[in-house]
């Protein structure tokens, strides 16, 4: 009985996301909320806001689950409100930017249905070898702080076609098996409100993209992952599994010194003529992900975006194996 | 690709282990700490800064390794690309999404 819920909990989010990006991407073409593809010579627009289709999966997938299991509504909805909260942030973002330290701070409001709703762990985050801490006082303030961080951090990491899709589609896989292996229900049924809908974002996402996700797919999906995170008690193997957006965004702020947006500071990633990407050597870029790739020298778009999701991959091997640490040293 | 993957990998590695490394300082070491005459919350404060640091130099660790790797890697690719006439000179800086 439970996998044909958790099936079906997968399935109304694909589903719903699948039949809902196409009308999303034809609204924000006829709205001309488009943006252009720059790492591409001819430079084709592409409609942005495909995230606006995750939030209809996403919402979906979730109410789905809260209606077959109305016992556990209560952590399905502190989940769904979060993600909208975020969404609705990058929405606001998408379309009227804001400055680069409001964004941040907006972001910080998505972890409070959480709180409100009491869908964590009171006493504080598991830890492999330490095993339950008592940080019951410090604790709400760090949900509060990792939610912004996360939403923040995936929004920051997206310089190619599905590199944001395709690393967050890893995330929420190796979360899903992280539940499995400490037998936690809660990350698991999460995870696969979210799969369904980020697997479509990829389809339409991946090189050439069809779709752009824009702040308020990036902002929503993060905050999702970090609530999957905190709801679920996966925060030690979550943070391993982060690691790409942790590196790129710790990377970028300590390089320039300050929270900043992208088109305020010189791009890290020039496009050359061959139609290949290559790092830039201005000193006051930021050190991105990105740019360490193409350090080593110049490449296509869809190698470095490949890179990307196979350093996710790692990483993502690398949390399953700290959530089976936990399980086992706790 | 392979070399930017190992690299990477190699990086991952190191910071996990020093992760795991730091967990077991904290479980062993710091979380017993008993400091005779001080008040039971100053010791859970001592216990808590002293645990944040540990992840600071973490974060440093990770940082510094990752900056010098960068900029080795990138000199090395510029003087390549001077030898062989290729580099970012053909290239334009963009802007825009994605």
């Amino acid at each position: 009985m439970f996998m044909i819920i958790e099936s079906l909990v997968f399935a109304v989010g694909f589903v719903s996301s699948l039949l809902s990006m196409p009308a999303v991407m034809k609204f924000m073409r006829s709205r001309g909320i488009v943006g252009v593809d720059m790492h591409k010579l001819d430079r084709p627009s592409i409609p942005e806001m495909g995230g606006v289709a995750v939030l209809i999966g996403l919402t979906a997938s979730t109410l789905a689950a809260a209606a077959l299991m109305p016992d556990r509504a209560n952590i399905l909805l502190a989940f769904l409100f979060s993600a909208l909260i975020a969404g609705i942030i990058g929405a606001i973002d998408d379309l009227k930017p804001l400055s680069a330290r409001v964004k941040p701070l907006l972001t910080l409001l998505s972890g409070v249905p959480i709180l409100l709703m009491g869908a964590y762990n009171r006493r504080g985050p598991i830890f492999p070898m330490i095993g339950q801490t008592r940080l019951s006082l410090v604790y709400p303030i760090v949900i509060l702080i990792a939610l912004a961080v996360t939403s923040n951090a995936v929004n920051m990491l997206d310089p190619f076609n599905g590199t944001m899709s395709g690393s967050c589609t890893v995330i929420t896989i190796s979360m899903l098996i992280s539940s499995l292996i400490l037998d936690r229900w809660e990350g698991l049924i999460l995870s696969l409100c979210l799969l369904g809908p980020l697997l479509v974002l990829y389809l339409f996402n991946k090189y050439p993209a069809r779709v752009f996700s824009g702040d308020v797919g990036s902002l929503a999906i993060g905050a999702a992952l970090g609530a999957i995170a905190i709801i679920g008690r996966l925060e030690a193997a979550a943070v391993i599994a982060f690691a790409p957006q942790i590196m790129n965004a710790f990377y970028g702020l300590s390089t320039i010194g300050r929270l900043y947006e992208r088109r305020e500071v010189p791009r890290p990633v020039i496009l050359r003529d061959d139609g290949r990407l290559e790092a830039t050597s201005d000193p006051k870029a930021p050190i991105t992900l990105a740019r360490i790739i193409l350090a080593y020298g110049p490449m296509h778009e869809r190698e470095a975006a490949r890179t990307i999701i196979i350093l996710s991959i790692i990483s993502g091997i690398l949390s399953v194996f700290t959530a089976y640490l936990m399980k086992v040293t706790t | 690709m392979i070399r930017r993957i190992v690299d990477f990998t190699l990086i991952l590695l190191f910071m996990w282990a020093c992760m795991i490394l730091g967990l077991w300082i904290i479980d062993r070491i710091i979380v017993p700490l008993e400091i005779p005459y001080v008040h039971p919350l100053i010791t859970a404060i001592i216990k808590v800064g002293a645990s944040s640091v540990l992840a600071i130099i973490w974060l440093w660790i990770w940082r510094e390794i990752v900056k010098r790797m960068f900029w080795h890697t990138l000199k090395s690719y510029r003087r390549r690309s001077e030898q062989t006439g290729d580099g970012e000179s053909g290239g334009k800086s963009i802007k825009g999404n994605n």
